[in-house]
């Protein structure tokens, strides 16, 4: 794989390390997220792939290592500054995490409606622009997360966080939980996003059909470290033993021929 | 023997160590939530929803327990002063009791129930599940968004209420004075108006505000710092109104001593 072009590091993550007690989650982490890059995180549950992202976002503090986002460093940053470029990232967690006392549409334009002042009418068009695109009704806009379903609600967390056009897109586990056509249009959506405003995006799957049609390079978390990293086409030649089990429930033979 | 004891000692001293440090815990938070309840901007549609919620929806349970108190006030300091004034001490017990301490402390208590136990379950679900977290992604301050409008509406909010349940309260004893007792209207009124103090209105509404403060702040710490879980929701809840009544009881106590002690 040769790159033509010097392209930017958007994150850094090195030498990262993260335990509970005794209870050692995360072990020497490295890995860069290119300008233009979708990185894939997949791995066992319970291995560690949220506490990586929580770290990241500054939720979770290292015991160890660095983060550098856009060559700023976040451990230690004054809340301030870490603001300030938390605000260029979308972020969706592995639950939603809807805010269950707003509708709908005031979840979507959360941020941005928090930057710039907006009525209801120029802020529910704003949530409908982009939730057209995820294949939800306009209805949903006025009902609260509690009363749509688990895949809608998905969904509606996406939104929040592609809201504004942020350049870094963050993503635990966008399309579990979503039927095979919704999640394919999700990757589609997810693809669109990056391109649209030359960003980056990290996304944690378990659904390999989904690493195949947006990532450009994948990272296996196993045993508190990353046991394996490359492309999706590597990932379909690996001898890895973990890989393979990964893959095994798919017939490669469908995606790289 | 010398093993148990040990194990005792190293038991209790964890304990207090623990106690202390969550003491500190809370007084960084409460210092914290000072500072973005005064420091602007004020999300004021927040506020307002707050104080809507706290103040107005509070009305008929204060009200209710203010009435039957003042009621209740009335009938038994009849039974026991039976001689010819008893229409000025009959008022005059009502009201110093009500607006000394049953109106504040009853209010407290109802709004302790009410309102932190809300709070409490509100805040430590919202951290449970993670939406104290996002809030912090996408530019807002969980401490200025979420919980300085809960301290400034427990603070406009609780002085009223005591105010209004006082007010409730003396009625609730004149129904009884006039109505069941057979005392002279006049009388009764001239006598509460004689014996209204300034310092007791005041020393009310101080109580009032220090209810108001350990309330929000209470609720607001437990909730805050949930554990995961819906037993951390369950905790936060019972924790904040266990909590703040007792502390109200406790305050209570020392702001009476401060002023007439
Ligand atoms: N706040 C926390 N306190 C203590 N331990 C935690 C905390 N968050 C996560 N852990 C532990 O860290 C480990 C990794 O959890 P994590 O949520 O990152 O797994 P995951 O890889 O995202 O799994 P899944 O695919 O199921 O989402 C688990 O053993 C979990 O118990
Ligand atoms: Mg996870």
């Amino acid at each position: 794989m040769k790159k033509r072009k010097k392209k930017k590091i958007i994150i850094k993550v090195s030498d990262l390390s993260k335990s509970f007690n005794n209870n050692i989650v995360l072990k020497n982490i490295n890995f860069q997220l290119l300008e233009g890059e979708t990185l894939a995180i997949i791995g066992a549950s319970g291995s560690g792939k949220s506490v990586l992202l929580k770290n990241i976002i500054g939720i979770l503090k290292p015991d160890k290592g660095s983060i550098e986002i856009n060559d700023t460093e976040m451990v230690n940053l004054p809340t301030k500054l870490k603001e300030k470029i938390l605000l260029d990232l979308g972020i969706t967690f592995q639950h939603g995490a809807l805010f269950d006392s707003l509708k709908n549409w005031e979840n979507i334009i959360f941020k941005t409606a928090n930057k710039e002042k907006m009525n209801n009418k120029k802020g529910k068009q704003l949530a409908f622009s982009i939730i057209n695109q995820l294949g939800l009704q306009t209805e949903i806009l006025d009902l609260y997360p509690s009363e749509i379903s688990g895949g809608m609600q998905k969904r509606v967390a996406i939104a929040r966080a592609i809201c504004g056009n942020p350049k870094i897109l963050l993503f635990d586990e966008p399309t579990s939980g979503l039927d095979p056509v919704t999640g394919s249009l999700i990757d589609q959506l997810i693809k669109t996003a990056v391109r649209t405003v030359g960003g980056s995006a990290i996304t944690i799957t378990h659904d390999m059909a989904s690493v195949c049609r947006i990532a450009d390079k994948v990272i296996l978390i196993d045993n508190q470290t990353i046991s394996w990293s490359g492309t999706p086409k590597q990932m379909f030649n690996s001898a890895n033993t973990k890989i393979q089990e990964f893959i095994e429930p798919i017939n490669s033979k469908i995606f790289f021929k | 023997m010398r093993d148990l004891f040990l194990d005792i000692l190293g038991t209790t001293g964890k304990k207090f160590i623990n106690f202390v440090a969550n003491i500190g815990h809370f007084f960084i938070f409460f210092g914290n939530a000072i500072y973005w309840a005064l420091k602007p901007p004020w999300y004021l549609k927040r506020i307002f929803q707050q104080i809507i919620d706290i103040g107005y929806f509070s009305l008929p349970v204060v009200g209710l327990t203010t009435f039957f108190s003042g009621m209740v006030l009335a009938l038994q300091t009849y039974n026991g002063f039976t001689d010819f004034n008893s229409e000025s001490t009959v008022a005059r017990i009502v009201l110093t009791s009500i607006t000394r301490e049953l109106g504040p402390v009853l209010t407290g208590l109802m709004v302790a129930g009410r309102i932190g136990a809300k709070m409490a379950a509100e805040i430590a679900t919202m951290r449970v599940t993670e939406q104290i977290d996002a809030l912090g992604t996408l530019g807002t301050r969980p401490m200025q968004y979420l919980i300085a409008p809960k301290i400034i509406a427990s603070l406009v909010c609780i002085p009223i209420l005591v105010l209004i349940g006082n007010t409730i309260g003396i009625l609730g004893g004149y129904v009884i004075a006039i109505y069941k007792l057979n005392f002279n209207p006049n009388l009764y009124l001239y006598a509460t108006m004689e014996y209204l103090q300034l310092i007791d209105i005041i020393q009310g509404t101080v109580k009032a505000s220090v209810f108001g403060l350990i309330i929000s702040m209470v609720s607001c710490y437990f909730g805050y710092n949930a554990s995961k879980g819906a037993e951390g929701v369950g905790f936060a809840t019972t924790s904040s109104v266990v909590i703040s009544s007792v502390m109200i009881l406790t305050s209570t106590y020392i702001i009476t001593a401060l002023f007439f002690g």
